[in-house]
């Protein structure tokens, strides 16, 4: 009963604190903008380029399956900070001294985790009912055949998610930028590969299996020719209405509500590992090696204090009162004293500064990192020129996609803005410089396919190149100082990457390989869309240094 | 070299009014800022470091408003946040050269400055090891290292001593000292003992109003002759505070021995005693609760001549 509380006042505190967020709002923006593709047809399930009827069932379907499809892969990244927030805010280190289990803290963060989740999965039902009576295909309402699929399908979807946040967020490696990438490959294999690719139709975390089972059952009796093609796209082009395809939902028997019902089980037992993995906010587990070793020189008793700083005798322990401190000399009878800086030390070149960034950016980075950085370089020297530009440079450009999504947000992770903001030339010298770190990172690790195209003379390809060596840093610039974070950067080249140089994308490919005659046009416009990005970056972050 | 602050006011959203026209005249020295939590005296300081801006009013630095052009100021400002983070895998060096180059000083004078400055501050062992093993008070000392890093003129330095150890806390108040001379120190702490030990000027904020501003001598004098000590029981104290304001309390042998801030003599048996900047400050904080705040700010403007204060002012 204690636990039951202690879980459900962490959920609605932590709840409520996001809610109040205007990222919450974002949040459900973006849900409504999900119902509004619903809406005008732009998201829709096609069935060899036909859909059915718009009647309860399948709007509910459809909006539930935009919610598995979409809410359970950008929602991992919207939710997933509830954790870390504890720990950058000092509430966890409160927490930690209070009788919470970390069970308790565990549930009372999934819990959390899924209210928000739930919160846009509430706002696309109300789509899918506005969107029934906006289309008008079928005036009647069936409240059943419209909600369950939320019910049944939706909410274990996101239920997992919230779950597998959680879980990120408590083990070292995954909570960081390396957990937002690798989201994204769990998501597509586990979450919508798996079936197919163990062929247990039953193995369908998010449950599209569920819907579209049926769907098909339904099609194959009414389009002709129909060959079981079944899709949830994002397309310009309409999808023909099949007249007599009235599909009237899934049959909603014991085993499918049941299974659907086990893999909210599994979302449950997934948070209880992560309360396994919970560090409880002891900063000795969960610090890097370096750190670790740090503090335990610390502990062990290194000297933190100058050998030149003395004090004799009782005033060495004894807390003194203001007035009789100011009367002590403590530095052993050293006069403190702080030389003049002379003026013309002052103005220092923007190189330094870049370098300086540069250093920044790669802080922290273990050899291994460089290790891989070098062997992606070298065959970039070494394969086929076509490989080489395209998937090779792609994974080249992948790799330092960590270094790059601290750009523009590292002032807020690590509560710098006030030293840094307080400085002159922020977005004279410091903006650019950073910026520049990141032109160099992606010129370092794609130098191999620029050396080459320079000396084949592939002016297009070099100029692609180029575009897209100014676009991933311009990108995440421009997303960390409007976010102040690195997870949409992340996100966003995650997806990008996976969209463009490995399916081949012409216009998604930002190493330009895939554009063929159009390549020069596809770098113009790389390069405008890079302009426009800083151009975002330098707004937001003069506002930000108007009022920090 | 002037800090002229000119009725600022700063209203957040939801009608939250952190300062009401405060205004304020500044030249070299230390002006301790004082106030309760929610004063008003962060919002000050980070309108003074050029990271917000006031809702209206204005802020001259040697005669140029600081919200038009404030790379000015900031070329020679040391701020050191009540509130900041560090790097956590750059060491004290890194973390200091990075912004020493922000801050844009030539690299081999910021690595000289940087090696004094550690020394300062007693961080040189310590220099090599990564940020995030340092303790909350190494941390600190970090912090006042970068605000010293490019020799400011203007110094602003919110709660610099939270953290620190007694000797540390020593330490940096002798260099606030020795470094007075030719820049505006602004220090605010809650510790009003550090206050007293530095300070040239002293300002006091409460609910966003500077309700007093000047020299401590000035400040001191209003009391002449108004704090007493008052042996009581401690059954006798509860009814001692209602009917005063007691600034401090010490149980002796004899009873409570209380200091009453009072016109006139509480008991006849009260003695007088010589006032505090404690005894000050609170009765000023306790008028401006009593809707008397214009009295608390009537004798603030010390006289060019009549005190030692290098810093000047005058209140809204």
């Amino acid at each position: 009963m204690r636990a039951g509380r202690v879980i459900f006042a962490l959920a609605r505190a932590d709840f409520l604190e996001r809610v109040r967020r205007y990222s919450f709002f974002l949040t459900m923006l973006f849900a409504l903008g999900l119902g509004y593709g619903a809406a005008t047809g732009r998201i829709s399930i096609s069935m060899d380029g036909f859909r059915g009827v718009y009647t309860s069932a399948w709007i509910g379907s459809l909006a539930a399956l935009i919610t598995t499809c979409f809410v359970t892969l950008v929602g991992f990244y919207i939710i997933k900070s509830s954790v870390d927030r504890d720990r950058q805010t000092g509430v966890g280190q409160i927490l930690a001294a209070t009788p919470m289990s970390r069970t308790s803290y565990a549930l009372g963060k999934f819990l959390s985790n899924f209210g928000v989740l739930a919160s846009m999965v509430l706002v696309l039902a109300v789509c899918a009912l506005v969107m029934q009576l906006f289309a008008a295909e079928d005036r009647h309402i069936d409240s059943a055949a419209l909600v369950m699929p939320f019910l049944v399908v939706a909410l274990p979807a996101i239920a997992l998610t919230a779950a597998v946040a959680v879980l990120f967020e408590m083990l070292p490696v995954l909570r960081g930028g390396v957990g937002n990438v690798i989201w994204f490959f769990a998501w597509i294999l586990g979450g919508l590969a798996l079936p197919e690719l163990t062929g247990k139709t039953w193995l369908d975390p998010v449950g599209i299996g569920v819907v579209s089972q049926s769907m098909m059952a339904a099609a194959r009796q009414v389009i002709p020719g129909y060959k079981n093609g079944f899709a949830l796209s994002i397309s310009t082009a309409r999808v023909q209405l099949a007249e007599g395809l009235r599909w009237h939902g899934v049959d909603w028997t014991a085993q499918v509500v049941g299974l659907r019902i086990a893999w909210f089980g599994a979302a449950i037992a997934i948070a209880v590992l992560a309360a396994l993995l919970f560090d409880r906010f002891d900063p000795s587990r969960a610090l890097s090696f370096s750190l670790r070793r740090a503090q335990a020189a610390k502990q062990m008793g290194a000297p933190e204090n100058g050998s030149d700083f003395a004090i004799s005798g009782a005033q060495d322990s004894v807390a003194l009162p203001g007035s009789a401190l100011a009367t002590v000399a403590p530095t052993g009878g050293r006069h403190l004293h702080l030389s003049a800086l002379p003026s013309a030390t002052r103005g220092g070149a923007f190189g330094r500064l870049f370098v300086a960034e540069l250093r920044l950016a790669l802080q922290g980075l273990r050899w291994w990192w460089y290790a891989i950085a070098a062997g992606l370089l070298v065959a970039e020297f070494f394969a086929p020129l076509e490989a080489a530009r395209g998937p090779l440079l792609g994974v080249a450009w992948l790799w330092p996609v960590l270094v790059w999504s601290a750009m523009g947000s590292r002032e807020s992770r690590f509560a710098t803005r006030a030293l840094l903001f307080s400085c002159s030339g922020i977005l004279a010298r410091q903006l650019p410089a950073c910026f520049l770190a990141g032109v160099a990172v992606a010129v370092l690790t794609g130098a191999g396919v620029g050396v080459r195209l320079a000396m084949t003379g592939e002016i297009s390809g070099l100029a692609a190149w180029f575009a897209g060596a100014l676009f991933l840093p311009a990108l995440a610039l421009a997303l960390g100082v409007v976010s102040g974070s690195g997870k949409a950067f992340e996100a966003i080249l995650t997806a990008l990457w996976y969209i463009g140089p490995m399916n081949h994308t012409p216009g998604a490919d930002f190493t330009g390989a895939a554009s063929g005659a159009s390549t020069l046009r596809y770098a113009a416009i790389y390069l405008m869309i890079s302009a426009a990005l800083l151009a975002v970056a330098v707004v937001f972050r003069a506002r930000q240094l108007r009022n920090n | 070299m002037r800090l002229n602050v000119e009725s600022v006011t700063k209203n957040y959203r939801g009608g939250v009014h952190a300062l009401r026209g405060v205004q304020l005249a500044l030249e070299p020295g230390v002006l301790g800022l004082l106030g309760p939590n929610g004063a008003g005296k962060s919002t000050l300081m980070r309108i003074l470091a050029t990271i917000t801006q006031p809702t209206a009013g204005r802020v001259l630095w040697n005669d140029v408003d600081i919200a038009q052009k404030p790379d000015g100021l900031r070329d020679v400002l040391g701020y050191l946040p009540q509130d900041f983070g560090v790097y956590p895998n750059l060491n004290a060096i890194e973390f200091l050269e990075y912004l020493a180059a922000v801050k844009g000083l030539e690299a081999g004078a910021a690595r000289k400055r940087i090696a004094e400055l550690l020394d300062l501050v007693n961080l040189t062992s310590a220099a090599k090891r990564p940020l995030g093993g340092y303790s909350g008070g190494m941390r600190q000392r970090v912090g006042i290292a970068q605000a010293l890093l490019n020799d400011p003129q203007l110094l602003i330095v919110d709660e610099p001593t939270a953290g620190l150890d007694p000797e540390e806390r020593l330490r940096f108040r002798n260099l606030l000292s020795e470094l007075s001379g030719e820049r505006i120190v602004i220090l605010s702490t809650h510790i009003v003992s550090d206050i007293e030990a530095v300070a040239t000027s002293i300002a006091i904020l409460a609910q966003g109003e500077l309700l007093a501003h000047g020299a401590p001598e000035a400040l001191l004098a209003r009391l002449d002759g108004r704090v007493w000590e008052v042996v009581v029981s401690s059954e006798g104290l509860p009814a001692l505070r209602r009917e005063h304001l007691v600034s401090s309390t010490a149980h002796r042998g004899d009873g409570v021995h209380a200091r009453v801030v009072a016109g006139t003599a509480p008991t006849p048996l009260a003695r007088p005693l010589e006032p505090s900047l404690e005894d000050a400050y609170l009765d000023a904080l306790t008028k401006q609760r009593n809707g008397d705040h214009a009295a608390a700010s009537r004798p603030s403007l010390p006289s060019s001549g009549g005190s030692s204060a290098a810093v000047r002012g005058s209140a809204a």
